[in-house]
């Protein structure tokens, strides 16, 4: 039986390397203006 | 740090900082939530216990799993990251890359909920001149540094009241663009009774994203979204949404709603949007003041909570069906995703973004728009009150105790400057009933990411 699953995701430690580019949307302009999420945006960065 | 939590039948264990998900059994589970706190052969005399159809032998085998899964940095991963938190904004320091344009501060509609106070934000009606919105995307050319995306959002009150300055500022806009190296990207939020077939083409032209509002069931959405009249503006708006989205041919768009005491059982709202046909939907809880009769309450809570999961839950059916949908606050690419400088460096009001007013004077973000002590400056001279933007650029995850201990941090990225304003009279507060909610919505949303990575191979509404 298995006993653990890892989903594969974006290592966070990593995304420090490359990331900063500040190419990606800003926070609450899409969709919720009340509200503080930036989990649902999209990566721009070209160089990741 | 890790967050574990049970939900929709999957154990879920969250390695905060590595953004590490695990999905495990129970006996895994209860090992994991021990393995900080006892020792090897406690916890595994404790399982034993417990477990009595599991051998120690295979006791052990998950304990040293566990234990390989921390050395591979993927799970109780240290915060390494707090020095990184001004390095995004100190190194973007001055570059604007979004502003929200009060193209009106005027409302068809008399929402007793409106944050903006019926669209005039606490001031006199006004609309934004060609003049001044020019020189707003003129300011945001400037001042936007090496970035090549620039945001732009048409906002009120009621954009569409002010349409044809919407028109020539996109004319223009796109007329520059090019020539500066820059790319504009255009959302419109819109309550929908301005519509027409001018609008639905140029919209579905030039906008990148439309922002509908509506709040779902016709009784629902006509308790407040009501014109001057005091008549529901349902009836009048849906076919025009239902218009327009059908002529967007996949770009996108949110239906945007607000729940507030009257429906914290949104869940029934979300399903009024399914039945017309939107499947890209944004619900928010409302945000007004102390004694405002539509404020959720410390019971509705509880039912909102329920709601969340509950919406997750119909989110896999409808899944199963082949008829995904989209809600705004669970969307989660657990692959992809901000990097960890985004996820620290908070919202980005009043650095690289900023609320200009009709007469072009610049604020945080829309939501401090009217508060004076917030002013920054204007689209002609620049941002004058340093005071105010260094209260800002200092802001991020770790100035605020809660966040510090929170697990949901390098989601919400310290939260709304504003909700924490008006909840606790500082930018640097946390509004507690919005946190609750969030990490509820976080969690919700990992579980419906994990369903779709095992089950369905991403599946999404677009």
């Amino acid at each position: 039986m298995e006993h653990i699953k890892t989903v594969e995701t974006r290592n966070l430690c990593e995304s420090a390397k490359n990331g900063g580019c500040g190419e990606c949307q800003t926070s609450c302009q899409s969709a919720c203006k009340t509200s503080c999420g930036i989990a649902n945006q999209k990566c721009e960065n070209e160089n990741k | 740090m890790i967050h574990q939590f049970k939900l929709n039948g999957y154990n879920i264990v969250l390695d905060v900082c590595s953004g590490s998900v695990h999905v495990v059994d129970d006996v895994t589970y209860d090992l994991i939530e021990g393995f900080e706190t006892s020792g090897k052969d406690e916890l595994i005399d404790k399982l034993a216990s417990n477990y009595k159809d599991i051998d120690r032998d295979e006791l052990t085998e998950i304990y040293e799993s566990v234990e390989g899964l921390k050395e591979q940095g993927k799970l109780f991963t240290e915060d390494t990251f707090e020095p990184k938190a001004t390095v995004l904004k100190a190194k973007t320091n001055g570059v604007v890359k979004a502003l929200c344009l009060h193209i009106a501060h005027t409302c068809n509609l008399n929402c007793e909920y409106c944050f903006a106070s019926q669209g005039k934000y606490h001031g006199d009606r006004a609309v934004m001149s060609f003049e001044v919105g020019k020189r707003a995307l003129d300011f945001l050319i400037e001042n936007s540094g090496s970035r090549r995306n620039l945001e732009v959002d048409f906002f009120g009150g009621e954009p569409l009241m002010n349409f044809d300055v919407v028109k020539q500022l996109v004319a223009y806009a796109r007329s520059v663009e090019k020539e500066k190296g820059k790319n504009f990207r255009f959302t419109l939020t819109t309550n929908g009774v301005l519509i027409d077939d001018d609008v639905i083409e140029f919209a579905n032209k030039e906008m990148s994203n439309v922002v509908l509002s509506l709040d779902g069931r016709k009784e629902i959405h006509d308790h407040y979204r009501v014109d001057y009249n005091g008549k529901g503006s349902w009836e009048k708006i849906v076919p025009k949404f239902q218009k327009l989205v059908n002529a967007r041919e996949g770009k996108n768009y949110y239906m945007r709603g607000t729940f507030t005491h009257r429906n914290p059982d949104f869940l029934e709202d979300i399903k009024t949007m399914l039945d017309l046909g939107f499947t890209e939907l944004s619900m928010e809880p409302v945000v007004c003041g102390e004694s405002d009769p539509a404020r959720l309450t410390e019971e509705d809570k509880e039912i909102v909570m329920k709601q969340y999961e509950d919406l997750a839950k119909l989110m896999i059916e409808k899944d199963r069906e082949g008829k995904p949908f989209t809600f705004y606050h669970y969307m989660l690419d657990l692959k992809g995703g901000p990097c960890i400088y985004k996820r620290i460096s908070g919202c980005g009001a009043g650095t690289e973004y900023m609320a200009v007013t009709p007469w072009g004077d610049l604020y945080p973000c829309h939501q401090f728009v009217g508060d004076e002590k917030f002013l920054l400056g204007n689209i002609f001279d620049g941002v004058k009150n340093d005071n105010i933007r260094e209260e800002f650029f200092k802001c991020n995850v770790y100035t605020r105790e809660e966040c510090k201990n929170c697990w949901a941090r390098l989601y919400c990225s310290g939260g709304c400057f504003a909700n924490a304003y008006h909840a606790t009279g500082s930018v640097n507060g946390i509004y507690e009933y919005g946190c609750d909610l969030f990490r509820k919505r976080m969690e919700c949303a990992l579980m419906l990411a994990i369903d779709r990575e095992f089950n369905q191979d991403g599946n999404s509404a677009q």
